[in-house]
């Protein structure tokens, strides 16, 4: 027996939730198991089945919360075999036990390290130069392309079961995540130079050298490991009393 | 009224931000102009928005660690600044958005220490759910999932609009007090700026990732300088 389209619908609606009782314990599992139960259910009429399938999937787990869509998918396909009798109930869980830690790395490097801080980068950057418009166009073009593909990652990994690795490597992730890398950092350093001309327009040619300045020794602050809120309170407090001593200089002007 | 909306809107950011979508709601960029915008100042949000997610880029919850709470940070500053800015009758100035991230930033590590007890508390969640299954409740504890989303709301719901309202407070007693001080913190708003495009490239751990910050910084300073000269 294989899961209705409509129930799989309803699982990745609910894979959108996976992590909303993360918990020190168990992780993501109490996620996992609200997401496949609409499949389970479909699967297995005989109740005690059912609470015993839910329970394997009560079972720590924890991956990153897109990548994860393709473990929903491959564990529907793995219980659809466990209901059928063709292989043991332990597949399923041996199947996220296996995938859990790769299509974390996937995730977390794709994802978190390249994509979504790049669209973070070019959402700030369109909304210096264009304001609100630049802002959800960038957003909307984010959730397009991230929601388009935990679909496809969902979806893979129902069909193809433990095939979904070689797809997941089609799609090459790790190679567009240093692209995206490499334009974000392109990106801020726009934002860096767009920020020093505001600031030269607005005050004066000296803002602008001083926000360069700050720019470059936070890169080489930063870079030594410097905590970031410290680091903050330094800039601001250091270009106020530039600015004030500027100020002074110009005779209170 | 204000600030029940700055608690609702704080409370769905951190929502959005782990147990539901992410889908870059709860990020600054797009957190500060929704706070501006549901209180009535989107050119405020929108100005706060860009150098706050530069600064928090890095901020990512990978595996089990805990980032700072830029979201529970942004709903703060940016409430404080719009309420400050309102006040004072000049809107979010870049003199009152540094005083307000000067005064409500560090609400972001004190988020990551509340994020710490949330996700301890929803262990209970998870073993009330097992203890539900062995009664025979299967949809019952799988709802206790849902649950989880409830205490993130709550706390970001009550810490955001007390820090805002010390924001609003604060800043407008500040600069009426010494209207001078308007000018130096607009340089301290310049260097923000350069450091938060720092932290934003760092961020990236890119390999080749200062040069190219570089490279794109030189470039758009020669193009602007290029057409402001033109015009």
């Amino acid at each position: 027996m294989s899961v209705p389209p409509m129930t799989l619908r309803r699982v990745f609606w609910r894979c959108l939730f996976l992590q909303a009782a993360w918990n020190r314990r168990g992780m993501q599992n109490l996620g996992f198991a609200y997401a496949i139960d609409p499949a389970l259910r479909r699967l297995y009429a005989d109740p005690g089945k059912r609470n015993e399938a839910l329970r394997r999937h009560l079972a720590t787990f924890n991956c990153h919360p897109y990548t994860a869509a393709a473990i929903v998918g491959g564990a529907i396909h793995h219980e659809e075999r466990v209901a059928a009798g063709e292989e043991p109930p332990g597949a399923p869980l041996a199947y996220k036990q296996v995938l859990q830690g790769p299509l974390a790395a996937v995730g977390d490097s794709f994802f978190w390290a390249g994509l979504r801080p790049f669209f973070g980068a070019m959402a700030a950057v369109g909304t210096l130069a264009l304001g609100w418009p630049a802002l959800v166009a960038a957003l909307l073009l984010y959730n397009a392309l991230h929601l388009w593909l935990r679909w496809t990652l969902f979806r893979a990994g129902y069909r193809a079961g433990d095939d979904v690795v070689v797809r997941l490597a089609s799609l090459s992730l790790p190679t567009w995540a240093a692209r995206l890398r490499d334009g974000g950092a392109v990106l801020c350093g726009v934002a860096a130079g767009a920020g020093a001309l505001s600031a030269a327009g607005r005050l004066s040619a000296g803002a602008g050298v001083l926000a360069i300045l700050v720019a470059a020794a936070g890169i080489v602050v930063l870079g030594l490991r410097a905590r970031l809120f410290p680091t903050v309170y330094a800039a601001m407090a250091m270009g106020t009393a530039t600015g004030a001593v500027t100020q002074l200089l110009r005779g209170g002007r | 009224m204000d600030y029940l909306v700055v608690a609702v809107v704080a409370g769905l950011a951190a929502v959005e931000r782990k147990g539901f979508l992410q889908a870059m709601l709860s990020r600054p960029v797009a957190l500060a102009p929704i706070v501006g915008l549901a209180l009535g100042d989107l050119p405020g949000g929108l100005l706060l928005g860009p150098p706050l997610e530069l600064l928090w880029l890095g901020a990512v919850n990978m595996g089990a660690s805990l980032p700072p709470n830029e979201a529970l940070g942004t709903a703060a500053i940016a409430a404080g600044a719009v309420l400050a800015g309102r006040a004072l009758g000049t809107g979010v100035t870049p003199a009152v958005a540094v005083l307000a991230i000067a005064l409500a930033g560090t609400l972001a590590a004190l988020g990551r220490a509340t994020d710490r007890a949330i996700e301890e508390w929803n262990v209970r969640l998870a073993a009330r759910a097992e203890v539900l299954l062995e009664r025979g409740s299967p949809i019952a504890a799988v709802r206790e999932n849902l649950y989880g989303m409830a205490l993130p709301f709550v706390v970001s719901a009550l810490l955001a609009p007390a820090a805002a309202a010390v924001v609003a407070r604060v800043i407008p007693g500040v600069l009426v007090e010494f209207p001078a001080l308007n000018a130096p913190l607009g340089w301290g708003w310049a260097a923000l700026g350069g450091l938060a495009a720092a932290a934003g490239a760092r961020a990236f751990r890119s390999a080749r990732g200062i040069g190219l910050f570089a490279g794109a910084a030189a470039v758009t300073l020669a193009v602007g300088w290029l057409l402001g000269g033109i015009r």
